[in-house]
C-alpha cells in the first residue's frame, strides 16, 4: 500500500481563455472504507489563486493551515497580495525543506496573476514544479486524468466550456478509480468572478427530493 | 523554538522523518519523486561548448512534463544540465547560481566554471549522494571553455565530450563515432542534437524535444526546443461538450471588485 | 479491537463506546469509560494504544478546560476538534507519537450538533456518522443505509442497537457492554442502550 493511496484523491487544473479552472473529488477514505464524502481538497489562497492538494489527508490539512499562515505573513510584510507564481515557489520551497522526510501531498495551483494571465502548475511531493500551459493533474486518478485531459482539453476555452471540459475529465477519470470520487467540486476563476460548482456524481444527494431509494446511488445519475 | 511558526528556518528539516519511518514500518511505501529520466550531453568545439538536453520528466511510467527545462542557468557565462531527481537538480543549481551571483558581487569579476564546479561537488559530497543530482556543467570564463560532469556523490570529470542520465549510453555512442576536436559551431550543434535524439528515441526515460545551449566567449545562445521531433498531430475533431452536459448540484459565485489605478474617486476638479 | 461510534441527529449527537480494557489476549476491565468531557457541550471518545489514549485525552481535556477558565468562554466543538487535531499532528512529528483515534462530538449553540472524526494520522473530517476500529467495517454500512439528517433520538437509538446486534452476531470479539452518551443543548448525559 502506498501512503499516497491511503485516503484517496483526484485533483486537476486547466487553463482556458482568460480563465483557469481547478477541480477535485470530495472523498476521504481510510483505504477501501469511505469516511467522508464532503472532504475539501481545494482551498482559496487569494481572491484569484487556489491550491488543491492530493495525498495524505492529515498533510492536506496541516499544509492548508501552514500556507494560510505564510500567505498572511507575506501580505503583512509586503503589503500586497501574493501572485500565483510567487505562491508556487513558496509551496515548492516549503516542500523541499522536507526533502528527506516529505509531506505526502502533490499540490496543484491555479490562479490569475495581476495582469490577469492564467497560471497553473503542479508539484511532486518534494516540490519539483511542473509549469504547464494546458493542464495539470494529481492524485490516485492521475493516470486516468492525464488520459482524459489529453483528449478533451483544447486551447482558448471560454469559462463555461472550460467548466464542461474539466468536469467531464474529472468525473470520468474518478469513475474508473476506486479510491476517489463520491462528489466533486469545480472552481472557475476569471478576472472578475470565482464560480464554484458542486457536481452531481456517483453518490447520494440528501438534498435532492427525487432521491427516494438510496439504491439509486449505484447507477450513474 | 517551536518549528511550526519558524519561517526563517534554513536548510533541510527532518521532523517528518520519524513519522514517515513509523508509517513505513506499518507497511506504507513512500511515493516516487519526479525523475528527469533524461539524456543530457555536452561537448567542446572550436570556439566554445554546446550543452544539450531532452525535455521529458517522468514519475514512474507516467510522463509528468512533456516539455520541461533541464538546462539551468548558473551565471551569464555558465549553464548546467541536470539529471536525476528533478527537485534536487532544480534546487541545487538554483542555490549554486545565487551563491555565484553573490560571489560576483563581492569580487566584481566574472564567474569561473571551476568555482561553480567546486561549490557543487562540495555540496553534493556533504550530502553523501542523498541529493541525487547528476550534472553536466559548462561555461566560458577568462581561462577558456570548460566542461565538467558532476556525480551525485560529488566526484567530477573534465572531458571534451560527456553524456549523463539514463540516455547517456545512447548519446555517447553518437559522440564516440562522430566527435572530433575543433569542430565548427553548426557541426557541433548538429552532433549534440543527434546525440539527444538518440536518447529520445532509444531510452524510454527520455523524450519530447531537444534543448541546446551554445556558450562561446562573451556570448550565450539558449536554443529552447531547437528540434521538436515528436510534434503531436493536430486533433481532427473537437471534443468540446455542449454547455449543460454536466449536472450541477449547487453553484455559488463570488464577484471580485476590480481595482483600477486611476482617479475614479477624484472629485477635486 | 475497540469500538467507537458516533451519529449526529436532528438536535443531538450520540457516541457509543465499548467498555473493555484489553492487554494482549486478556480483558483487564469491563467498565472502562473511553470518553472524556472537555466542556459542558463537548465530548471526546477515543481508542488506540493503551496509555496513549487516556494520556492524550486527559491532556486535551485539561487544556480545553484551561482555555474556558482563562477566557471565560468555552471553545466551540469545531475549535476543539481543530485543537485536538493540531496537538495530535504535532505529536506525530516527535519521537513519542500518540497512537490514538478520536471522535469529537459536541453541541454548538449556533450551528447545532456536530461530530468530528480524527484518525491516528490526525486527519480530521466533520461527518454525519462515524466509527473507529474493526467495528467500523460492520457499522458504517448500516449507518449509511439507514441514516438521514433529521433522524430522531429514538430512531437513532434503534440504529445504534442494530449496529451492536450486528457486532454481536458477526464480530469475533465478544463485547458485552457498551456506553452511549448524548450531547445536546442541555449538555452531556448517559443514555440507556
Amino acid at each position: 500500500m502506498s501512503i499516497m493511496e491511503y485516503n484517496g484523491a483526484a485533483v486537476v487544473a486547466m487553463v482556458g481563455k482568460n480563465c483557469v479552472a481547478i477541480a477535485s473529488d470530495t472523498r476521504l477514505g481510510q483505504q477501501a472504507m469511505t469516511i467522508d464524502t464532503n472532504f475539501q481538497k481545494v482551498f482559496p489562497v487569494t481572491d484569484k489563486t487556489m491550491i488543491g492538494m492530493a495525498g495524505l489527508a492529515t498533510d492536506v490539512l496541516t499544509l492548508r493551515d501552514r500556507f494560510r499562515y505564510k500567505v498572511n505573513m507575506y501580505k503583512l510584510k509586503e503589503e500586497r497580495t501574493i501572485e500565483p507564481q510567487t505562491f508556487a515557489h513558496m509551496v515548492s520551497a516549503a516542500l523541499y525543506e522536507k526533502r528527506f522526510g516529505p509531506y505526502f501531498i502533490e499540490p496543484v495551483i491555479a490562479g490569475m496573476d495581476k495582469r490577469n494571465q492564467p497560471f497553473i502548475c503542479s508539484m511532486d511531493t518534494i516540490g519539483c514544479i511542473n509549469f504547464a500551459k494546458d493542464f495539470v493533474v494529481a492524485g490516485n486518478a492521475g493516470g486516468g486524468l492525464y488520459g482524459m485531459c489529453e483528449s478533451l482539453w483544447e486551447p482558448d476555452l471560454e469559462p463555461e466550456d472550460l467548466f464542461e471540459t474539466i468536469s467531464q475529465a474529472l468525473l470520468n477519470a474518478v469513475d474508473r478509480n476506486a479510491l476517489s470520487g463520491w462528489g466533486a467540486v469545480v472552481h472557475i476563476i476569471t478576472p472578475d468572478q470565482v464560480i464554484t460548482r458542486q457536481l452531481k456524481s456517483r453518490m447520494l444527494d440528501w438534498a435532492d427530493p427525487t432521491v427516494k431509494d438510496k439504491a439509486v446511488r449505484y447507477t450513474r445519475l | 523554538m517551536d518549528a511550526r511558526i519558524d519561517l526563517n528556518n534554513i536548510g533541510f528539516d527532518f521532523d517528518l522523518t520519524k513519522r514517515n519511518a513509523g508509517l513505513e514500518a506499518n507497511g506504507a511505501t513512500a511515493p516516487k519523486a519526479t525523475k528527469t529520466g533524461t539524456t543530457i550531453v555536452g561537448l567542446l568545439f572550436k570556439d566554445g561548448l554546446v550543452l544539450g538536453a531532452d525535455t521529458r520528466a517522468t514519475e514512474g511510467p507516467i510522463v509528468a512534463d512533456k516539455n520541461c527545462e533541464k538546462i539551468h542557468y548558473i551565471a551569464p557565462n555558465m549553464y548546467c544540465c541536470g539529471a536525476g531527481t528533478a527537485a534536487d537538480t532544480e534546487f541545487t543549481t538554483n542555490m549554486i547560481s545565487s551563491q555565484m551571483e553573490l560571489h560576483r558581487m563581492s569580487t566584481g569579476r566574472e564567474s569561473r566554471v571551476v568555482t561553480a564546479m567546486t561549490l557543487l561537488k562540495q555540496y553534493l559530497f556533504r550530502h553523501q549522494g542523498h541529493i541525487s543530482a547528476a550534472l553536466v556543467l559548462g561555461g566560458f570564463d577568462v581561462t577558456g571553455p570548460h566542461l565538467y560532469t558532476i556525480y551525485p556523490h560529488g566526484s567530477t570529470d573534465k572531458l571534451p565530450y560527456v553524456t549523463m542520465g539514463s540516455g547517456s549510453l545512447a548519446a555517447m555512442s553518437i559522440f564516440e563515432s562522430r566527435w572530433r576536436s575543433d569542430m565548427e559551431r553548426q557541426e557541433a550543434i548538429d552532433l549534440v542534437k543527434d546525440a539527444i535524439e538518440a536518447g529520445i528515441f532509444n531510452d524510454l526515460g527520455s523524450g519530447s524535444n531537444v534543448d541546446v545551449c551554445v556558450i562561446e566567449k562573451g556570448k550565450v545562445d539558449y536554443l529552447r526546443n531547437y528540434a521538436r521531433p515528436n510534434e503531436r498531430a493536430q486533433k481532427e475533431q473537437s471534443y468540446k461538450f455542449p454547455r449543460g452536459t454536466t449536472a450541477v448540484l449547487k453553484t455559488s459565485i463570488r464577484d471580485l471588485v476590480q481595482v483600477t489605478e486611476d482617479t475614479a474617486m477624484d472629485i477635486s476638479t | 479491537m475497540e469500538c467507537l461510534m458516533g451519529l449526529v441527529g436532528k438536535d443531538f449527537v450520540i457516541t457509543v463506546t465499548d467498555t473493555m480494557a484489553i492487554r494482549s489476549i486478556t480483558v483487564l476491565k469491563h467498565d472502562e469509560d473511553k470518553t472524556r468531557e472537555l466542556n459542558p457541550h463537548t465530548l471526546i471518545s477515543y481508542c488506540g494504544e493503551a496509555g496513549d489514549t487516556t494520556n492524550f485525552a486527559e491532556y486535551v481535556q485539561k487544556n480545553v478546560k484551561l482555555y474556558g477558565i482563562r477566557n471565560n468562554i468555552e471553545l466551540t466543538p469545531g475549535a476543539t476538534a481543530n485543537f485536538v487535531r493540531r496537538e495530535l499532528a504535532d505529536s506525530l512529528r516527535t519521537r513519542s507519537a500518540y497512537q490514538v483515534n478520536l471522535l469529537v462530538s459536541g453541541y454548538d449553540h449556533k450551528k447545532g450538533p456536530c461530530l468530528y472524526w480524527i484518525d491516528h494520522l490526525s486527519a480530521l473530517a466533520q461527518v454525519p456518522f462515524a466509527a473507529h476500529g474493526y467495528c467500523a467495517y460492520y457499522c458504517i454500512s448500516l449507518m449509511d443505509r439507514h441514516y438521514h439528517p433529521d433522524i430522531s433520538l429514538d430512531e437513532a437509538m434503534g440504529l445504534i442497537r442494530q449496529c451492536l446486534e450486528e457486532l454481536h452476531r458477526r464480530f469475533i470479539i465478544n463485547m458485552p457492554r457498551f456506553v452511549a452518551k448524548v450531547v445536546d443543548k442541555d449538555g452531556i448525559r448517559v443514555i440507556d442502550l
